[in-house]
């Protein structure tokens, strides 16, 4: 009995000591938050591919279902999938179709043309069918034959194959907003800013463009109690530096659309204003030297895994990212933690070709493969990238160098590296960093199937191929883990691409920004919605 | 009078055509295609196609321009932004009072600056005031105007935890405030300008200086005052005056940086934003606008010559 008690005792005083941080941590309803942050090029989520346009209008809209946030998530990169306006859905036993059941009663903002009326299942397909019409992002519904209103608040979508990516996708806020019907009628498309009528935790209040665009909490917003904020304001202020300025003097909560700053920020802002919280995050991100795998020399894999061993990736990691970056950088991401295979449960020769750094061994491959005398190479790349990019390209020409390879830097202007090298049309060699995406498949389908534009290396390997067709057909988590690890061993040491070390990002508000975590799924709505200030 | 007005008009619509012409070549000559520039690498061949069918960029590239030119000759409308899809004109005239103010204050202040400096080191030539004075001028012309506004803006913010940065508000709306937000800009901006000017104003001001007219001036015991302020100063403002029209473009292209730091919604960024975006009517409507306020200042201040100077007849 004695012992009951004092284990009663003890855990009631351990409950309560672990509840006290909670309690005062309660959130607090109020306060508007400021965003110092570029303009949006657009506002219609279908007619660009912007994350700024994405990030603003994400405040704003809903979609079927979505990525977790706040106390929700467990990661920045956990992206399982939770109801949004879909409050439940099946999936067929064959993967092929999908079966959402939306919320009853949610309704869009009280604004002309649309004054509040239901989001019905014909919204949805109206804005599904927009998607796969007009957005640059509609590969990811390819495999959709079908998106039909079954009733008011039923909506069936069918696949012509099983596709384990597509709930990730329909989560994405850069695909899947859900949008009403008037407003495009009436205003043409959402690019105007009385167009940007959804269900979100915020209404758009006004937009003086090029000076700030002010959002309200949405009163009628289907999540209870949400968002804690009475409002977000983001001040357009096109320069970095003036961004962190107005972070030190207390005019901005947050310098960026996601508080992001650069490992040279984040060092200079802890020590100037070390108040600010600066939280690291190994956020997804991944750099690569790719190459024309079809043509000589790189479609001898000996002169691929010798450019591979001629990179120090960890003499880069700590010159440029204070030792803080990820070297095991691909083919998939360090921070996709769900689907990496760790370099360690690599055989240690294949290893060595993905992350290993041996100049010796290099040279004697590229001997062997004739190519003793070394040889030249242009190396294409837009320069205008954050830092550490321009090191990068300097720093990958100096390291093949010392291997024989001399590396022509051919920088490009930015129209013209998106619109041929970022789509595989290039000579011989390019560097670059990759989008951000929050699904697997766009990693390795993406970067590695035949005849895509995104295949930036080219690679055209049959083997490969059918494993990657594979794994997005695999519905089952744990069997598709299980393809996806064969892959990466698989690539280990084919080097089709060369990887880089990926930098943390640093995110920094004031310590009175409560709730505030990052989340790699692009969406800033859910991310506000669950912020709060402590003031 | 008429028939001189009737010809510079008629001079000036050849130039504007040719302007037409050349902005909307060289816009189309520009590495890389507005279309791919906006999925960035991500649409694939229908979505690109469907993208530039509604933006009437699978048009012949000579409808494209008679498109553009007609919608302006016949029913002034300059085009939509490709990105925003919103009237330019609408744009342009809501932020070019931004950058005529900043370029505004901008002279006045490298004018006031410059020549008072410009007059003391003449009027006190090889004393330690001049040797400020020209330490000034040497410093305001090698420091680059948009470090300058960099260390304005970032300096104060980190040992004051204050910045000269605000949310822009119009001058009509609010006066006093507009000018507190235009000022620092202004003052950053107009400083390393007023560098060239002090020394195009100290050189003339000494030449001027050694004139006889002046020697007679000071025989007749004028103050030093009177002789510089109101005999030697008039003529010595002439190559000044010519210099702030020879920089009137920097005041404008500079304005670009200017008003990304400080956050101005002004035309310079408007167009450089549309530049990188590759947003060819945005470009185009923009320099055709500036080109055509160009070519209309210049018919003006021809025909004020006539006013100012009775001696001038126009035929």
């Amino acid at each position: 009995m004695r012992r009951l008690t004092i284990f009663v005792l003890v855990s009631a005083v351990t409950a309560l000591a672990a509840a006290a941080p909670a309690l005062a941590q309660t959130p607090k309803r109020g306060g508007v938050l400021r965003v110092a942050e570029r303009e949006a090029p657009s506002l219609d989520p279908h007619l660009s591919i912007s994350f700024l346009t994405h990030s603003y209008v994400s405040l704003v809209y809903s979609q079927l279902v979505r990525f977790p946030n706040g106390p929700e998530q467990k990661s920045p990169t956990d992206f399982s999938i939770l109801p949004d306006l879909a409050e439940k859905w099946t999936v067929s036993r064959d993967g092929k179709t999908y079966t959402f059941n939306l919320r009853k009663g949610v309704r869009f903002h009280n604004k002309p043309p649309v004054n509040g009326r239901e989001v019905v299942a014909e919204d949805v397909k109206y804005s599904l069918e927009r998607f796969v019409a007009k957005s640059g992002f509609n590969t990811r519904f390819e495999p959709v034959v079908g998106i039909e209103a079954v009733d008011r608040h039923t909506v069936r979508i069918t696949l012509k194959e099983p596709y384990a990516p597509f709930l990730n996708h329909l989560a994405n806020p850069s695909f899947c907003v859900i949008l009403p019907r008037e407003a495009e009628e009436k205003f043409k498309d959402f690019n105007h800013p009385d167009a940007l009528i959804g269900t979100g935790p915020f209404v758009l209040k006004s937009y003086d463009k090029g000076v700030r665009v002010v959002f309200d909490r949405n009163p009628d917003y289907f999540m209870k109690g949400l968002p804690y904020l009475d409002g977000v304001v983001i001040d357009i202020t096109p320069d970095a530096a003036a961004r962190l300025s107005v972070l030190r003097a207390g005019k901005a909560e947050l310098p960026h659309i996601w508080g992001w700053i650069s490992p040279e920020e984040a060092k200079s802002l802890k020590k100037t204003s070390p108040e600010m919280v600066v939280q690291p995050y190994q956020v997804i991100g991944q750099g690569f030297i790719y190459m024309r795998t079809d043509q000589p020399p790189f479609n001898d894999v000996r002169v691929r895994r010798a450019l591979s061993l001629a990179i120090d990736r960890k003499a880069w990691n700590d010159a440029l990212l204070f030792g803080e970056g990820c070297i095991d950088a691909g083919p998939v991401p360090c921070a996709l933690k769900e689907w990496k295979l760790d370099a360690s449960a690599l055989d240690p020769a294949q290893a060595k070709a993905l992350l290993g750094y041996d100049p010796t061994e290099a040279k004697r491959l590229l001997t062997e493969a004739g190519l003793g005398k070394g040889f030249t190479t242009p190396m294409f790349h837009w320069p205008g990238y954050v830092p550490p990019w321009r090191s990068y390209y300097e720093l990958a020409a100096d390291n093949l160098g010392k291997i024989g390879v001399t590396v022509e830097l051919k920088p490009e202007e930015y129209g013209k590296y998106i619109s041929t090298t970022q789509l595989g049309k290039y000579e011989k060699m390019a560097m670059g960093p990759s989008t951000p995406f929050t699904e697997v498949d766009d990693f390795l389908y993406g970067r590695y199937a035949a005849e895509l534009p995104t295949n930036l290396s080219h690679v055209a390997d049959a083997e490969l191929h059918k494993m990657l067709v594979a794994q997005r057909r695999e519905m089952d988590p744990k069997k598709r883990k299980q393809i996806v690890d064969d892959i990466q061993r698989y690539l280990a040491d084919k080097a089709y691409y060369i990887y880089v070390p990926q930098w943390p990002q640093y995110v920094a508000h004031p310590p009175y920004v409560k709730g505030f975590q990052h989340h790699d799924g692009y969406g800033l709505g859910m991310r506000l919605a669950y912020t709060w200030l402590d003031k | 009078m008429k028939r001189y007005i009737l010809r510079r008009v008629g001079l000036a619509i050849p130039t504007l055509f040719l302007v037409s012409v050349i902005v909307f070549g060289m816009m189309r000559l520009m590495p890389g295609d507005v279309v791919t520039r906006m999925v960035e690498g991500h649409g694939y061949a229908p979505t690109l196609d469907a993208l530039r069918r509604d933006l009437g960029l699978d048009r012949p590239v000579h409808v494209q321009y008679l498109d553009w030119v007609g919608g302006i000759v016949l029913r002034g409308d300059f085009g939509r932004s490709y990105w925003t899809r919103q009237p330019i004109l609408d744009e342009f005239l809501r932020r070019f009072p931004v950058t005529l103010e900043l370029a505004a204050l901008t002279i006045l202040v490298s004018v006031v600056i410059g020549v008072v400096i410009g007059i003391v080191s003449a009027t006190r030539q090889d004393t330690a005031a001049d040797y400020l004075g020209r330490v000034f001028a040497i410093l305001a012309l090698s420091v680059p105007y948009f470090g300058l506004a960099v260390l304005v803006v970032v300096l104060p913010s980190i040992y004051f935890k204050w910045t000269p940065v605000w949310t822009y508000v119009g001058i009509t709306r609010d006066p006093l405030e507009n000018l507190k937000i235009m000022l620092v800009p202004a003052l950053v901006f107009g400083v390393t300008r007023a560098g060239p000017i002090m020394r195009i104003m100290r050189s003339a001001l000494l030449d001027v200086l050694r004139q006889d007219y002046i020697r007679t001036a000071w025989s007749k015991g004028l103050s030093e005052r009177t002789i510089v302020l109101r005999h030697a100063l008039k003529n010595a403002l002439i190559p000044v005056i010519t210099l702030i029209g020879l920089q009137m473009p920097l005041y404008i292209g500079g304005s670009v940086i200017i008003e990304a730091i400080f956050r101005l919604p002004g035309i310079g960024l408007f167009f450089f934003e549309a530049l990188t975006k590759l947003d060819y009517p945005v470009v185009q409507s923009v320099n055709f606008i500036v080109a055509a306020l160009v070519v209309g200042l210049n018919l003006a201040i021809d025909l004020s010559y006539a006013f100012l100077d009775p001696r001038i007849r126009y035929r």
